[in-house]
Protein backbone atom coordinates (compact mmCIF):
# COMPACT_ATOMS: atom_id res chain seq x y z
CA UNK A 1 0.00 0.00 0.00
CA UNK A 2 3.07 2.58 0.61
CA UNK A 3 4.25 1.61 -2.48
CA UNK A 4 1.32 2.46 -4.09
CA UNK A 5 0.97 5.90 -2.22
CA UNK A 6 4.63 6.64 -3.27
CA UNK A 7 3.84 5.86 -6.35
CA UNK A 8 0.88 8.40 -6.75
CA UNK A 9 2.57 11.21 -4.37
CA UNK A 10 5.57 11.30 -6.53
CA UNK A 11 3.44 10.81 -10.01
CA UNK A 12 1.37 13.89 -8.61
CA UNK A 13 4.55 16.00 -8.02
CA UNK A 14 6.06 15.27 -11.74
CA UNK A 15 3.00 15.77 -13.51
CA UNK A 16 2.49 19.43 -12.06
CA UNK A 17 6.30 20.39 -11.60
CA UNK A 18 8.55 22.00 -13.97
CA UNK A 19 11.94 21.30 -12.89
CA UNK A 20 14.62 21.72 -10.55
CA UNK A 21 13.90 23.67 -7.58
CA UNK A 22 10.54 24.09 -8.51
CA UNK A 23 9.18 20.73 -7.99
CA UNK A 24 10.15 21.48 -3.54
CA UNK A 25 7.09 23.23 -2.66
CA UNK A 26 5.21 20.26 -3.94
CA UNK A 27 7.65 17.90 -2.76
CA UNK A 28 8.02 19.52 0.85
CA UNK A 29 3.64 19.33 1.21
CA UNK A 30 3.37 15.83 -0.36
CA UNK A 31 5.85 14.69 2.68
CA UNK A 32 4.78 16.65 5.57
CA UNK A 33 1.08 16.00 4.85
CA UNK A 34 1.59 11.97 4.54
CA UNK A 35 4.13 12.25 7.85
CA UNK A 36 6.87 11.25 5.88
CA UNK A 37 9.33 13.19 6.52
CA UNK A 38 9.25 16.42 9.01
CA UNK A 39 10.17 20.14 7.59
CA UNK A 40 13.93 20.09 9.31
CA UNK A 41 14.42 16.55 7.00
CA UNK A 42 12.87 18.16 4.16
CA UNK A 43 15.34 21.07 4.32
CA UNK A 44 18.15 18.26 4.64
CA UNK A 45 17.01 16.28 1.83
CA UNK A 46 16.91 19.58 -0.49
CA UNK A 47 20.78 19.94 0.70
CA UNK A 48 21.87 16.44 0.30
CA UNK A 49 19.96 16.60 -2.91
CA UNK A 50 21.47 19.54 -4.39
CA UNK A 51 25.59 18.30 -3.22
CA UNK A 52 24.84 14.78 -5.26
CA UNK A 53 24.49 14.51 -8.99
CA UNK A 54 21.23 13.54 -10.40
CA UNK A 55 17.51 15.59 -10.79
CA UNK A 56 16.91 16.79 -7.90
CA UNK A 57 13.15 15.12 -8.01
CA UNK A 58 15.10 11.94 -8.48
CA UNK A 59 16.98 12.25 -5.33
CA UNK A 60 14.22 13.14 -3.20
CA UNK A 61 12.06 10.24 -4.39
CA UNK A 62 14.88 7.98 -3.56
CA UNK A 63 15.23 9.39 -0.34
CA UNK A 64 11.57 9.60 0.73
CA UNK A 65 10.89 6.30 -1.16
CA UNK A 66 13.88 4.45 1.45
CA UNK A 67 13.29 5.95 4.47
CA UNK A 68 9.47 5.11 4.20
CA UNK A 69 9.33 1.83 2.18
CA UNK A 70 13.12 0.48 1.51
CA UNK A 71 13.71 0.40 -1.86
CA UNK A 72 11.23 -1.04 -3.35
CA UNK A 73 9.72 2.56 -2.05
CA UNK A 74 12.77 4.51 -3.58
CA UNK A 75 11.74 2.58 -7.06
CA UNK A 76 8.18 3.35 -6.84
CA UNK A 77 8.33 6.81 -6.20
CA UNK A 78 11.43 7.44 -9.00
CA UNK A 79 8.21 5.60 -11.18
CA UNK A 80 5.82 7.94 -10.48
CA UNK A 81 8.28 11.35 -10.69
CA UNK A 82 9.60 10.27 -13.85
CA UNK A 83 6.09 9.24 -15.44
CA UNK A 84 5.92 12.36 -17.07
CA UNK A 85 9.28 11.81 -19.15
CA UNK A 86 8.20 8.22 -19.83
CA UNK A 87 4.94 9.70 -21.03
CA UNK A 88 4.40 13.00 -21.73
CA UNK A 89 7.69 13.23 -22.82
CA UNK A 90 7.63 10.70 -25.37
CA UNK A 91 4.75 11.96 -27.41
CA UNK A 92 6.35 15.13 -27.82
CA UNK A 93 9.17 13.83 -29.12
CA UNK A 94 6.80 12.36 -31.79
CA UNK A 95 5.44 15.00 -32.15
CA UNK A 96 8.61 17.42 -31.45
CA UNK A 97 8.35 20.45 -34.23
CA UNK A 98 4.20 20.09 -34.04
CA UNK A 99 4.43 20.62 -29.60
CA UNK A 100 6.96 23.72 -29.62
CA UNK A 101 4.40 26.16 -31.62
CA UNK A 102 1.34 24.82 -29.40
CA UNK A 103 0.04 28.30 -28.83
CA UNK A 104 -2.76 26.71 -26.26
CA UNK A 105 0.44 25.32 -24.19
CA UNK A 106 2.49 28.77 -24.45
CA UNK A 107 -0.63 30.48 -22.93
CA UNK A 108 -0.95 27.90 -20.28
CA UNK A 109 2.53 28.75 -19.46
CA UNK A 110 2.19 32.33 -18.94
CA UNK A 111 0.30 31.56 -16.11
CA UNK A 112 1.70 28.97 -14.35
CA UNK A 113 4.92 30.31 -14.42
CA UNK A 114 3.77 33.44 -12.26
CA UNK A 115 1.92 30.24 -10.42
CA UNK A 116 5.34 28.59 -9.91
CA UNK A 117 7.18 31.74 -8.98
CA UNK A 118 4.82 32.04 -6.13
CA UNK A 119 5.11 28.75 -4.90
CA UNK A 120 9.43 28.87 -4.83
CA UNK A 121 8.48 32.03 -2.42
CA UNK A 122 5.98 30.40 -0.33
CA UNK A 123 8.53 27.51 0.45
CA UNK A 124 11.15 30.30 1.12
CA UNK A 125 8.91 31.61 3.46
CA UNK A 126 7.96 28.37 5.62
CA UNK A 127 11.21 26.75 5.28
CA UNK A 128 12.65 30.06 7.43
CA UNK A 129 11.08 29.20 11.03
CA UNK A 130 13.06 25.64 11.05
CA UNK A 131 16.59 26.85 8.83
CA UNK A 132 16.91 29.47 11.13
CA UNK A 133 16.06 28.89 14.63
CA UNK A 134 16.82 26.82 17.21
CA UNK A 135 16.16 25.48 20.55
CA UNK A 136 16.69 28.60 22.21
CA UNK A 137 15.19 31.01 19.57
CA UNK A 138 16.59 33.07 16.35
CA UNK A 139 19.86 31.69 15.30
CA UNK A 140 21.85 34.77 14.60
CA UNK A 141 24.67 32.57 12.70
CA UNK A 142 22.46 30.94 10.59
CA UNK A 143 20.70 34.20 9.53
CA UNK A 144 24.51 35.32 8.77
CA UNK A 145 25.40 32.17 7.16
CA UNK A 146 22.13 32.85 4.58
CA UNK A 147 22.80 36.08 4.01
CA UNK A 148 25.79 35.37 3.08
CA UNK A 149 25.46 33.11 0.89
CA UNK A 150 22.80 35.04 -1.13
CA UNK A 151 25.45 37.81 -2.19
CA UNK A 152 27.69 34.74 -2.94
CA UNK A 153 25.12 33.35 -4.96
CA UNK A 154 23.37 36.33 -6.77
CA UNK A 155 26.26 38.72 -6.57
CA UNK A 156 29.31 36.76 -7.90
CA UNK A 157 27.34 33.81 -9.18
CA UNK A 158 29.05 30.97 -7.37
CA UNK A 159 27.78 27.53 -8.07
CA UNK A 160 25.81 25.86 -5.63
CA UNK A 161 28.00 22.92 -4.49
CA UNK A 162 30.22 25.00 -3.86
CA UNK A 163 27.94 27.65 -1.69
CA UNK A 164 26.55 24.20 0.28
CA UNK A 165 30.27 23.15 0.97
CA UNK A 166 31.17 26.64 2.00
CA UNK A 167 27.97 26.53 4.49
CA UNK A 168 28.90 22.93 6.05
CA UNK A 169 32.51 24.12 6.80
CA UNK A 170 30.85 27.11 8.33
CA UNK A 171 28.36 25.76 10.51
CA UNK A 172 30.78 22.99 11.47
CA UNK A 173 32.88 25.74 12.40
CA UNK A 174 30.54 28.05 14.29
CA UNK A 175 28.08 24.82 15.77
CA UNK A 176 30.34 21.68 16.37
CA UNK A 177 33.42 24.58 18.20
CA UNK A 178 32.92 28.28 18.62
CA UNK A 179 29.54 28.08 20.33
CA UNK A 180 30.37 25.07 22.83
CA UNK A 181 33.89 26.35 23.41
CA UNK A 182 31.98 29.62 24.51
CA UNK A 183 28.47 28.16 26.57
CA UNK B 1 23.15 -7.20 -32.50
CA UNK B 2 24.66 -3.44 -33.99
CA UNK B 3 21.87 -1.69 -32.48
CA UNK B 4 22.72 -3.66 -29.01
CA UNK B 5 25.75 -2.47 -29.05
CA UNK B 6 24.75 1.14 -29.75
CA UNK B 7 22.05 0.89 -26.65
CA UNK B 8 24.83 0.03 -24.66
CA UNK B 9 27.09 2.72 -25.78
CA UNK B 10 24.17 5.02 -25.35
CA UNK B 11 23.97 3.46 -21.80
CA UNK B 12 27.31 4.40 -20.90
CA UNK B 13 27.11 7.45 -21.92
CA UNK B 14 24.29 8.71 -19.99
CA UNK B 15 25.87 6.76 -16.72
CA UNK B 16 28.59 9.03 -17.20
CA UNK B 17 26.29 12.10 -17.72
CA UNK B 18 24.55 11.03 -14.85
CA UNK B 19 27.43 11.20 -12.46
CA UNK B 20 28.51 14.90 -12.87
CA UNK B 21 24.79 17.02 -12.83
CA UNK B 22 25.28 18.89 -10.23
CA UNK B 23 22.82 21.49 -9.93
CA UNK B 24 19.39 20.66 -12.27
CA UNK B 25 18.85 20.95 -16.12
CA UNK B 26 22.04 23.47 -17.28
CA UNK B 27 24.15 21.25 -16.10
CA UNK B 28 23.47 18.37 -18.38
CA UNK B 29 22.98 20.50 -21.56
CA UNK B 30 26.58 21.75 -21.23
CA UNK B 31 27.70 18.72 -20.98
CA UNK B 32 25.63 17.09 -23.94
CA UNK B 33 26.63 20.21 -25.39
CA UNK B 34 30.60 18.90 -25.34
CA UNK B 35 29.66 15.32 -25.74
CA UNK B 36 27.38 15.34 -29.19
CA UNK B 37 27.85 18.62 -30.66
CA UNK B 38 31.59 19.12 -30.50
CA UNK B 39 33.09 15.54 -30.06
CA UNK B 40 30.59 13.25 -31.92
CA UNK B 41 28.98 15.53 -33.95
CA UNK B 42 25.69 13.75 -34.18
CA UNK B 43 23.17 17.08 -33.00
CA UNK B 44 23.61 20.41 -33.98
CA UNK B 45 23.39 22.94 -31.59
CA UNK B 46 20.01 24.18 -32.22
CA UNK B 47 18.82 20.88 -32.46
CA UNK B 48 20.19 20.53 -28.87
CA UNK B 49 18.44 23.94 -27.79
CA UNK B 50 15.17 22.74 -29.64
CA UNK B 51 15.04 19.98 -27.46
CA UNK B 52 16.31 21.48 -24.20
CA UNK B 53 13.54 24.06 -25.22
CA UNK B 54 10.65 21.29 -25.37
CA UNK B 55 11.97 19.55 -22.00
CA UNK B 56 11.88 22.68 -20.09
CA UNK B 57 8.10 23.34 -20.69
CA UNK B 58 7.10 20.00 -20.25
CA UNK B 59 6.43 18.84 -16.64
CA UNK B 60 8.48 16.76 -15.00
CA UNK B 61 12.44 16.90 -14.42
CA UNK B 62 13.95 18.81 -16.63
CA UNK B 63 17.45 15.86 -16.98
CA UNK B 64 14.61 12.79 -17.69
CA UNK B 65 13.09 15.18 -20.29
CA UNK B 66 15.86 15.54 -22.01
CA UNK B 67 17.22 12.12 -21.49
CA UNK B 68 14.24 10.94 -23.38
CA UNK B 69 14.03 13.21 -25.89
CA UNK B 70 17.53 12.71 -26.89
CA UNK B 71 17.61 9.01 -26.37
CA UNK B 72 14.49 8.95 -28.80
CA UNK B 73 15.55 11.22 -31.25
CA UNK B 74 18.97 8.59 -31.26
CA UNK B 75 17.36 4.77 -30.99
CA UNK B 76 13.35 5.60 -30.79
CA UNK B 77 11.57 4.60 -27.44
CA UNK B 78 13.92 2.04 -26.26
CA UNK B 79 16.81 4.22 -26.67
CA UNK B 80 14.63 6.65 -24.64
CA UNK B 81 14.14 4.62 -21.55
CA UNK B 82 17.70 3.78 -21.56
CA UNK B 83 19.06 6.98 -21.58
CA UNK B 84 16.68 7.35 -18.46
CA UNK B 85 18.40 4.72 -16.45
CA UNK B 86 21.56 5.53 -17.14
CA UNK B 87 20.95 8.79 -15.63
CA UNK B 88 19.34 7.98 -12.85
CA UNK B 89 21.33 5.20 -11.50
CA UNK B 90 24.03 7.14 -9.77
CA UNK B 91 21.86 9.02 -8.12
CA UNK B 92 19.59 6.10 -6.72
CA UNK B 93 22.60 4.37 -5.51
CA UNK B 94 24.50 7.41 -4.11
CA UNK B 95 20.77 8.49 -2.57
CA UNK B 96 20.04 5.08 -1.00
CA UNK B 97 23.36 4.97 0.94
CA UNK B 98 23.02 8.43 2.12
CA UNK B 99 19.26 7.44 2.92
CA UNK B 100 20.32 3.63 4.66
CA UNK B 101 23.00 5.96 7.07
CA UNK B 102 21.18 9.26 7.55
CA UNK B 103 19.95 8.20 11.13
CA UNK B 104 23.63 7.94 12.33
CA UNK B 105 24.77 11.14 10.13
CA UNK B 106 21.79 12.83 11.79
CA UNK B 107 23.27 11.81 15.28
CA UNK B 108 26.47 12.33 15.04
CA UNK B 109 27.27 16.23 16.79
CA UNK B 110 29.88 17.12 13.93
CA UNK B 111 27.96 16.37 11.02
CA UNK B 112 24.15 17.71 13.37
CA UNK B 113 26.57 21.17 13.08
CA UNK B 114 27.15 20.85 9.26
CA UNK B 115 24.22 20.38 8.49
CA UNK B 116 23.14 23.43 10.60
CA UNK B 117 25.26 25.41 8.01
CA UNK B 118 24.05 23.91 4.98
CA UNK B 119 20.45 24.14 6.12
CA UNK B 120 20.94 27.59 6.15
CA UNK B 121 22.05 27.59 2.56
CA UNK B 122 19.02 26.19 1.22
CA UNK B 123 16.59 28.99 1.41
CA UNK B 124 18.96 31.45 -0.96
CA UNK B 125 19.66 28.73 -3.03
CA UNK B 126 16.11 28.14 -3.96
CA UNK B 127 15.53 32.20 -3.73
CA UNK B 128 17.95 32.43 -6.47
CA UNK B 129 16.31 30.19 -8.57
CA UNK B 130 13.11 32.41 -8.30
CA UNK B 131 15.28 35.58 -8.79
CA UNK B 132 16.19 33.52 -12.30
CA UNK B 133 12.31 32.89 -12.96
CA UNK B 134 11.84 36.53 -12.20
CA UNK B 135 12.27 37.45 -15.77
CA UNK B 136 9.94 35.08 -17.55
CA UNK B 137 7.36 35.48 -15.24
CA UNK B 138 5.57 38.81 -15.96
CA UNK B 139 4.72 38.78 -19.35
CA UNK B 140 1.50 40.91 -18.93
CA UNK B 141 0.67 42.50 -16.07
CA UNK B 142 -2.41 40.46 -14.22
CA UNK B 143 0.55 38.35 -14.17
CA UNK B 144 1.52 39.55 -10.82
CA UNK B 145 -2.18 39.16 -9.44
CA UNK B 146 -1.79 35.40 -10.39
CA UNK B 147 1.21 35.05 -8.48
CA UNK B 148 0.13 37.02 -4.88
CA UNK B 149 -3.23 35.33 -5.53
CA UNK B 150 -1.83 31.66 -5.72
CA UNK B 151 0.81 33.12 -3.33
CA UNK B 152 -2.03 33.90 -0.44
CA UNK B 153 -3.99 30.56 -1.62
CA UNK B 154 -0.58 28.98 -0.66
CA UNK B 155 0.38 30.15 2.58
CA UNK B 156 -3.02 30.63 3.95
CA UNK B 157 -5.44 28.41 2.66
CA UNK B 158 -2.58 25.49 2.02
CA UNK B 159 -3.92 25.13 -1.33
CA UNK B 160 -2.43 22.09 -2.91
CA UNK B 161 -0.11 22.75 -5.71
CA UNK B 162 -1.76 21.08 -7.60
CA UNK B 163 -4.44 23.24 -8.22
CA UNK B 164 -2.34 26.06 -8.24
CA UNK B 165 -0.94 25.19 -11.05
CA UNK B 166 -4.07 24.38 -12.92
CA UNK B 167 -5.39 27.45 -11.60
CA UNK B 168 -2.06 29.30 -13.38
CA UNK B 169 -2.63 27.47 -16.52
CA UNK B 170 -6.12 28.23 -16.40
CA UNK B 171 -5.70 32.45 -15.60
CA UNK B 172 -2.65 32.17 -18.56
CA UNK B 173 -5.53 31.58 -21.16
CA UNK B 174 -7.84 33.80 -19.85
CA UNK B 175 -5.08 36.77 -20.20
CA UNK B 176 -3.91 36.04 -23.39
CA UNK B 177 -7.84 35.68 -24.81
CA UNK B 178 -7.93 38.85 -23.35
CA UNK B 179 -4.71 40.49 -24.80
CA UNK B 180 -5.13 39.46 -28.12
CA UNK B 181 -8.72 40.61 -28.49
CA UNK B 182 -7.65 43.83 -27.37
CA UNK B 183 -4.83 43.70 -29.58
CA UNK B 184 -7.00 43.10 -32.32
CA UNK B 185 -9.85 45.87 -32.00
CA UNK B 186 -6.67 48.00 -32.21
Amino acid sequence: MTYLQLFWSFLKIGFTSFGGLSMIPLISSEMLSHNWMTAEEVSDIVAIAEMTPGPLGVNCATFAGIRTAGFLGAVAANLGVLMPSLTLCLVAAVFFTKFKEDKLIQHMMIGVRPACLAMVIGVCLTLCPTNYTESSGVSIPAILIGILDTVLLLKFKISIPKVILLSAVLGLCVYGWVIPFYY
Amino acid sequence: MKKMSEMLRLFLDFLKLGCFTFGGGWSIVAQMQRIYVEEKKSITEEELLDLTSVARSLPGTMIGNVAMLFGYRTLGILGGIVCILGIIVPPLFMLSVIALFYTAFHDNTWIAAAMSGVRAAVVPIILSAAVGMVKGAFKYSPCIFVMLMTLGLYLFLHINCVYLVLIGAVSGILITEFYERRGDRK
